[in-house]
């Protein structure tokens, strides 16, 4: 059963065509790759599920209701996007991790620590002023944070990007488990062709604002080039 | 006109016209260094004299006009209303691309000063009089402005410097107002460093305009500092409603209506 379902999605930014009809489904509880290089439009189509641009042509249908029928900060509490650099807000990693929840309730403490540790970090974390971490470190806080909203699909653009290339992979099956555990739908963009194959069930090939391909991981051929 | 006009002012009408030439005097050598040197703002610094005197010499002959006139508080409502729609204008020129600005700066030109100005008419700190009424307004209008150019200035600043972190909240599920908060409050706080800054050295550095007119004319100097500190105070506070003002108005031009940042910010 498709959780989202995009229809002939079209998207201009500065007169440049970016998105020429995007058509995609993706089923509930998968992790799909999204893959292509630089400029295909990969970031503006999550961009574009997330609300934060508005299409120009077509629909993206989530749950079965249209997204433009849906309050946009009710929208991306569902569906919450993960951006490629991972602005850190000013306080602690506690501060971070709640800031998206605190905005609606009241948070439990130990629902931030296990949104912490499903994203890799330890409760050591929790008073770290967060503008001090590292690269990789800021990763998982973003992860933390998108994960404390208890969203029903994760956009992850680039999620590794600026990760120690010796934790990446730790990253992955961090990724992995809990999308698993919580039964997420993931939307994993990368330009890292080996990535998707290791973490995506299925994987949709993205080019010049149009999706090529979509299949599954095991049946996905890479020609070596974009 | 013989004989002097103003308690306070040492001269007469003509003997005036003879001080005034003798400080074009004055500013006629600094043109003409200016151009000698070529600093290159011999031009500009002409334009601004004329333009400036010429303004003065304007108001000062609607004011002679306004004060003799029996229904002055019908005409002063069209000083008034020019005052703030210059103003509104002049400031909206600082925000670079912002559409419209005028309709972010006016309302906050105006409420900011009129609810000072209303205070200061209840506690009749100011009297229903055109002398008190036009420079006290003048005042707040002008103070009013140049605070609400550094805070839309600085919020503009502010959000272009900071779209990812502002895009990241808007993901986070918060709202325009909620990703924007931060931001509003350091606009509202640089707008108002010149004010406080002047404020701590108010007596010291310099003594402003209010209270350096009422000793010209003579006032008692503690009566003077008294009505200064009140000046004072009048501008901070609409200083500080017509800062929060310009955050809370622009927020709808900063913003669409589906909480994603304006295309003119990227």
């Amino acid at each position: 059963m498709n959780i989202i379902k995009i229809n002939g999605l079209e998207k201009k930014l500065d007169g440049k065509e970016i998105l020429k009809g995007i058509n995609l489904e993706v089923n509930k509880g998968t992790i799909i790759g999204i893959v292509g290089p630089s400029g295909s439009g990969k970031s503006t189509l999550l961009r574009c599920i997330n609300r934060l641009i508005e299409s120009d042509r077509g629909s993206i249908i989530f749950n079965k209701k249209n997204i433009r029928d849906i309050f946009p900060t009710e929208l991306r509490r569902k569906i919450v996007m993960v951006h490629q650099e991972s602005v850190m807000f000013p306080g602690s990693v506690y501060n971070n991790v709640s800031y998206g929840a605190s905005l609606i309730a009241d948070v439990k403490k130990s629902h931030i620590l296990k949104c912490i540790k499903d994203a890799g970090l330890t409760e050591d974390f929790l008073d770290t002023d967060a503008s001090k971490l590292s690269g990789g470190e800021k990763k998982r806080v973003a992860l933390a944070r998108a994960l404390a909203l208890d969203p029903s699909i994760l956009l992850l653009d680039e999620p590794t990007s600026g990760v120690d290339p010796k934790k990446v992979q730790t990253v992955e099956k961090n990724i992995i488990d809990f999308s698993k555990n919580r039964k997420l739908t993931v939307l994993w963009v990368t330009h890292n062709i080996d990535q998707a194959m290791r973490v995506s069930s299925c994987i949709a090939n993205l080019k010049d604002g149009v999706i090529r391909e979509v299949c599954k991981t095991k049946d996905f051929k890479w020609e070596g080039a974009y | 006109m013989g004989g002097s006009i103003l308690s306070g002012i040492p001269y007469s009408w003509d003997e005036g016209l003879i001080i005034l030439a003798s400080v074009f005097i004055i500013l006629l050598i600094v043109i003409i260094l200016s151009v000698i040197k070529k600093i290159g703002i011999g031009k500009e610094f002409t334009y601004a004299i004329l333009k400036g005197g010429g303004q003065l010499t304007l108001i000062a002959l609607f004011l002679t006009y306004l004060f003799e006139f029996e229904l002055w508080y019908i005409l002063i409502w069209l000083l008034l209303g020019t005052m703030i729609l210059v103003s509104g204008y002049t400031s909206a020129r600082r925000a670079t691309g912002m559409h419209n600005a005028y309709y972010v700066t006016t309302p906050a030109i105006l409420i900011g000063s009129s609810i000072v100005l209303i205070i200061l008419a209840l506690s009749r700190a100011m009297p229903m009089e055109p002398q008190f009424i036009i420079p006290l307004a003048g005042m707040a209008f002008g103070n009013s402005m140049a605070i609400c150019s550094i805070s839309l200035d600085r919020l503009i600043r502010e959000v272009k410097l900071n779209k990812l972190a502002i895009e990241t909240a808007l993901s986070l599920g918060a709202n325009s107002s909620q990703a924007l908060e931060e931001y509003g409050k350091i606009s509202v706080r640089t707008s108002l460093i010149p004010t406080i800054d002047r404020l701590k050295t108010l007596g010291i550095i310099f003594i402003p305009g209010a209270m350096s007119g009422l000793l010209i004319a003579g006032t008692n100097p503690i009566v003077a500092a008294e009505y200064q500190i009140i000046v004072y105070l009048m501008i901070v506070g609409g200083g500080i409603i017509t800062a929060l003002i310009v955050t809370f108005l622009s927020r709808k031009r900063l913003f669409t209506d589906a909480e994603q940042l304006a295309e003119w910010i990227n």
